[in-house]
């Protein structure tokens, strides 16, 4: 159980900057300014401390640091899978941010997206690979600009190219531009994209660590973990772990949208109280309405009521218990006023366009949720659909390449499932509208 | 023979090629490339691109056809896209969507058309200023039904886009050849 319920009372969000350090200073994407709050320290600390691979690993994994882009994975982990030796290997940072209420990963970079390269540095350091590339995507025309605009001062500084300051370290650095597709989100399906092709996920195992870009070792990371790692190596994973809880170490860039007084992107320690965050740290619902439901972690995540709210906290563990997750931090907030089933069918909306159409199950099951959850909308339901579309979403999922089918029979369990009589009020309507009892 | 491509685009294209580990990893920011100066990409240009730099048809056309940002019939010159997605429907995307389509359909009614198309997308990825919407490549926040007819009102006093004019001018000389 996660035991930080009330260790935050009292203090305030800006006590607990790790990457928002940044935040409010003057031409922050500047690497005079990065350089300034100790940027390209730990780069430096590493190469010409001549630390080991291992000991470089050993660092993250002690930090206790997961994957930010959702799925949680211990990272230091994932880089030790990479195999040990000679040949070719890829890093790959997944910035291609499209979870529905996520937007954390564009602020690192409005930030400053040196974070992002002396982390991407030293990741290529640990897992011994001398190209790497940033995958954005299309439509972020401001982030591309600021992220090849810092790679081309880290190479003029000398941190990027054949001889990373001056200690025989190479690496290359390029940044990969998608053209709309929610599905290269997924790892394998970027690698599938960055290969020139559709962005179709790959099958797993094999996987990336051990075959991924053009058939390499490649790992896939996204921007919020490699960017919090120069921290984690200047300040120890001892300091890292001050933050959050015991199994959900650190702080996270938690993005709040929906109807609220003061939406952003807020860097809290894992494990702060969620009801907290929402009406103190971001106002509160605007006008004062009432609560009614959160999405936690991003339009994959199952939504939880405004009862459940009351006592979550945010890490892995708890939102995992109430049968939802973390995701990537996108806390979305229903307000009284909006029907949950108008919900469920815009989000099916956005399942139905983005399944790449690889396996049957995802491809024709999108379609299904949301021809049956407009078909509700439309006065053409009936009593027992919302347990047929929980059905359908059951079915969907363990059955396909990728997660992306699970993701979307999350919210097609959930909200039938705890907002059932709001699905009964719709089949009410019809039989009203149609004279008949 | 003359090129199908620009010289400008065609030096941009020659180095995409031999950017990446692979030729074919060059296709998506090429076809980026061809789109930013053309403003679409004609299926001439696909053939272009087999017969100038060797990238077959059918590779090109699984790109072209699984991405939605890159434009497959010629576009108005702007395009107002407002994101649709979960956090910016629950702050009004529905209803700014549906008046800059009415707004310009009366336009084009009342004999004054708009260099403007609307349409809906799918997740911009700026959550917190919704609804959120893009004309062309400048990103706008809180975009409500006024922001959206104002921000149509003030691009369709501007000058046209450098690729919105190469696009008449290609369509124009192609009715004229036929």
């Amino acid at each position: 159980m996660p035991v930080m319920n009330s260790a935050y009372n009292g203090r305030q969000p800006n006590e607990f900057k790790v990457l928002t350090e940044l935040e409010g200073i003057p031409n922050s994407r500047s690497l005079e300014v990065y350089k300034k709050h100790g940027g390209y320290a730990a780069l430096e600390k590493i190469l010409k401390g001549k630390m080991s691979q291992e000991e470089v690993i050993n660092i993250v994994k002690a930090s206790g640091l997961r994957g930010r882009g959702g799925a949680g994975f211990p990272t230091g982990m994932k880089w030790g899978f990479v195999p040990k030796g000679e040949g070719e290997k890829y890093l790959i940072t997944n910035f291609d941010e499209g979870e529905p209420g996520t937007y954390k990963d564009r602020y690192i970079a409005e930030l400053n997206a040196h974070m992002l390269i002396e982390g991407k540095l030293i990741a290529a350091y640990a897992i011994g690979a001398s190209k790497s590339y940033i995958y954005l995507r299309g439509e972020f025309y401001d982030e591309i600009a600021w992220c090849e605009q810092a790679i081309k001062e880290a190479y003029a500084a000398g941190y990027l190219g054949d001889n990373v300051m001056g200690t025989g370290f190479k690496h290359h650095m390029d940044v990969y531009i998608g053209a709309g597709a929610y599905i290269c989100g997924e790892e394998t399906g970027l690698i599938s994209s960055l290969e020139g092709k559709k962005g179709q996920p790959k099958l797993k195992p094999p996987f990336p660590a051990v075959k991924g870009y053009l058939g390499k070792p490649t790992i896939v990371n996204n921007v919020e973990t490699l960017a919090v790692v120069p921290w984690i190596i200047r300040n120890g994973a001892e300091a890292y772990k001050k933050f959050g809880t015991e199994k959900s170490a650190g702080t996270k860039l938690f993005n709040i949208s929906g109807p609220v007084v003061r939406p952003g992107c807020y860097e809290l320690p894992l494990g702060y109280p969620l009801k907290r965050f929402i009406y103190e740290d971001c106002g509160g619902l605007i006008g004062g309405k009432k609560l009614k439901a959160v999405i936690p972690g991003g339009a994959s995540a199952p939504v939880l009521t405004a009862a459940e709210v009351e006592t979550m906290t945010m890490d892995y563990e708890a939102f995992a218990a109430a049968g939802s997750m973390l995701g990537s931090g996108a806390v979305i907030v229903i307000p009284e006023d909006v029907s949950m089933v108008e919900v469920l069918e815009n989000l099916m909306h956005f399942f139905k366009d983005e399944s790449c159409g690889q396996c049957t199950p995802c491809r024709e099951g999108t379609g299904w949720l949301l021809k049956m959850s407009r078909g509700i909308l439309q006065g053409e339901g009936q009593p027992g659909d919302e347990k047929k579309i929980a059905e359908v979403a059951g079915k969907m999922m363990g059955r396909t390449i990728c997660t992306f089918s699970d993701a979307a029979a999350g919210p097609a369990r959930s909200i039938p499932q705890k907002f059932a009589h709001e699905f009964l009020e719709y089949y009410k309507k019809k039989s009203s509208a149609h004279g008949q009892g | 023979m003359a090129s199908f491509f620009s010289t400008q685009l065609n030096e941009q294209i020659k180095g995409f090629l031999g950017r990446y580990e692979t030729k074919r990893s060059s296709i998506l920011p090429i076809l980026h490339a061809i789109q930013d100066e053309n403003d679409w990409i004609s299926p001439e240009a696909v053939q272009a691109l087999e017969a100038e730099h060797g990238l077959s048809v059918i590779d090109v056309n699984e790109v072209l056809s699984f991405y939605t940002m890159y434009r497959k019939a010629p576009p108005k010159p702007y395009r107002l896209e407002v994101c649709g997605s979960i956090s910016c429907w629950l702050n009004g995307a529905d209803k700014t969507i549906s008046e800059a389509k009415q707004y310009i359909a009366q336009a084009e009614k009342s004999g004054k058309p708009i260099p403007f198309e609307c349409h809906k997308v799918e997740c911009l990825g700026v959550c917190g200023y919704a609804p959120v919407a893009l004309v062309n490549k400048d990103r706008h926040l809180n975009v409500t039904p006024e922001l959206a007819r104002k921000l149509m009102d003030e691009y369709s006093k501007k000058e046209l886009p450098a690729a919105a004019k190469k696009c008449a001018a290609d369509l124009a000389a192609r009715a004229a050849h036929k």
